[in-house]
């Protein structure tokens, strides 16, 4: 572990006050020994720039999947005072409400027999994806509102899933506090042709099989059961979230100085909450949030439709189980000192985790928490979780969002190729289909910490619960 | 004038350098176009782009965003940058062909650029500049 790092528990660590200048705040993280050697300094540094933040409460906290990135470290949660505090672009990412979705179906592994490359070729053909993808759905500039005020309802209301769907989303699929007029003209534009697809770089769609309920309990709560095939879901706000996010950082950036705000990393930039710049973003956050669940839920609806044709099968014997955010700030009420607290809480490539009883979540998943979805990397196993009281107390109801690289992009494609990537997963019976295989090559297995053990991490750490391990049969990449 | 792609494990890090100003403002231009869609050729396709900022940081940030933007929106694929920098002001001329899927979609989609250790130096050789971009 690194020097000045003390731990303070089995898989807890704290950096503490004084690593960097101006930390108002101790900083934690959780990790195991083994997870430790892949512990960046520069994912630490960022955690501890994070406790420099005005009117951040606690802690300044990272999962086990953190990794460096920018601003915040990625698998970063921070929590902020409504009055004392701000908020922050570079706390949620530029693909705001990047997020995962899965979804059961009535068929088991026997039922794609045969038919799993096909049905890859489907979703592929199916489902605009990569770099330049453009959608076929033409929305007018005031359909792009209604979709940024009404997320996956809109989707919904035109004919892209049902009724049943929103609830199984977080935040029933939209946040409210929407402002379109926050939104630039230039996102507009990124966002109108952009409705329905994947995107590139980590986004896929992938179908998979529970190979093990640990819980069964939840498991029937959440409807899974073992051998039966699902899918999943991991894209978000597209271009419009992007610009949404340029917009706002440059705006909040030029701000600092009105603001007397000094802080160790510019992409920090961040306002008070209730300011016109705090305010601004989070209008326009909330807008590209919308987006991404309306993104989200028109690919599920693709997705379907091609299961529904391959297999004979209805369209609403494909249930979603839940769709959670990764990138995204919220306003929630949390304990502090005994008292519900309202804070605004940052979480970049971070996953929403609460427990049971927690009003936020569907009430036919409140005796177990909410469903987390922790996904693999095309050849490791993916997770279903459940939320925790633990990490009500001890994360604001946050747990990892996947695996967390450990190689950069580069790194992997020197040791890489994205050929003999596609080749191997085919040995172990796993097709994988993208546009270049340069793209597989990137997101190799290989470049990600291994699923198994983070996982195993936030269980043991009870920051989520594990209740069923699904794994790979075939992926669409971005 | 060069760039390299530093570590970084999530997203792209790059080092430009260039004799002038103007040099890394292109060079860096160049940069993120390879990285997204590998091969360009310059078909005559020409967008000009006209930047005002209160810094030079400033003012590559806006640049670069304006970049993707373009891309994005109008679906062109770049591989020429004339830059003329006028203290914090900026004219590009930007040349290059539309976007083929067959010939551009193997590359890496930046989402946007970061303020994270944004800095232009000025060392004995020229201009220095390294920039963190989300993929």
């Amino acid at each position: 572990m690194l020097a000045g790092i003390n731990r303070v528990g089995d898989l807890e660590w704290e950096i503490p006050i004084g690593y960097v200048p101006g930390m108002r705040v101790p900083g934690r993280f959780f990790l195991s020994e083994a997870l430790a050697e892949t512990l960046e300094e520069g994912a630490v540094r960022q955690v501890a720039n994070v406790a420099t933040m005005p009117g951040i409460v606690k802690h300044s906290l990272a999962m086990p999947d953190i990794h460096w990135g920018y601003g915040f470290p990625i698998g970063g949660v921070a929590a902020f005072d409504m009055t004392e505090g701000v908020i922050s672009p570079g706390g949620v990412g530029f693909d705001i409400n990047c997020g995962v979705r899965l979804i059961t179906t009535p068929l088991t592994r026997a039922d794609l027999a045969g038919k799993r490359r096909e049905l890859i070729e489907r979703l592929f053909a199916a489902i605009p994806t990569g770099v330049g993808a453009k959608s076929s759905l033409r929305i007018s500039n005031k359909d792009l509102t209604r979709v940024m005020v009404d997320g996956a309802r809109w989707a919904v209301e035109r004919g892209f899933g049902t009724e049943a769907d929103l609830a199984r989303c977080e935040a029933e699929g939209a946040m409210s506090g929407a402002d379109p007029d926050a939104v630039s003209s230039k996102a507009r534009q990124r966002g109108v042709p952009q409705l329905g697809t994947l995107g590139a770089g980590n986004h896929f769609l992938e179908v998979q099989a529970v190979r093990e309920i640990l819980d069964p309990a939840a498991a029937e709560t959440f409807g899974l059961k073992e051998g039966q095939v699902c899918f999943m879901v991991h894209c978000g706000s597209r271009g419009l979230g992007h610009q949404v996010a340029t917009d706002h950082l440059r705006n909040l950036e030029a701000a600092l100085s009105k603001y007397r705000i000094h802080l160790p990393d510019r992409q920090l930039a961040c306002a008070p909450i209730d300011s016109p710049e705090g305010r601004g973003y989070y209008g326009g956050m909330v807008c590209a949030a919308n987006y991404a669940w309306a993104n989200r839920q028109v690919i599920m609806h693709e997705a379907r439709n091609v299961f529904a044709k391959l297999f004979g099968i209805e369209y609403d014997e494909m249930q979603p189980v839940y769709d959670v955010a990764h990138n995204v700030a919220k306003f929630e009420r949390h304990e502090i000192d005994g008292r519900l607290t309202e804070v605004c809480v940052h979480r970049k490539g971070a996953t929403r985790a609460f427990g049971p009883k927690t009003l936020e979540i569907p009430r036919e998943y409140a005796a177990v928490g909410q469903p987390v979805i922790i996904p693999g990397s095309m050849g490791t196993p993916s997770y279903l979780l459940c939320g925790t009281t633990t990490a009500m107390q001890k994360t604001w109801g946050s747990t990892c969002h996947g695996a967390g690289r450990v190689l950069s992009r580069s790194k992997v494609k020197k040791e890489v190729l994205g050929r003999d990537v596609r080749e191997q997963l085919a040995g172990e019976g796993i097709v994988v289909r993208a546009h270049s295989d340069a793209a597989i090559a990137e997101e190799a297995p290989q470049a990600y910490k291994p699923s198994q053990e983070v996982v195993r991490v936030v269980h043991e750490a009870g920051l989520s619960a594990i209740v069923a391990r699904l794994e790979p049969l075939g992926v669409i990449k971005g | 004038m060069s760039f390299d792609e530093l570590e970084h494990t999530a997203d792209l890090r790059l080092r430009v350098r260039g004799a002038t100003l103007e040099e890394i403002f292109a060079e860096a231009g160049r940069a993120i176009f390879q990285a997204m869609y590998g091969r360009c050729k310059d078909r005559g396709v020409e967008r000009r782009i006209e930047l005002e900022a209160e810094n030079l940081e400033s003012l590559l940030f806006d640049y670069l965003s304006e970049l993707l933007f373009i891309t994005d929106v109008e679906n062109l694929v770049f591989c020429t940058f004339d830059v003329q920098i006028k203290g914090t002001g900026l004219t590009a001329v930007l040349g290059g062909e539309p976007f083929d899927p067959d010939r551009h979609s193997g590359g890496t989609l930046i989402k946007g650029v970061s303020y994270s250790g944004l800095e232009i130096r000025r060392e004995e050789e020229g201009y220095v500049v390294e920039i963190i971009l989300d993929v």
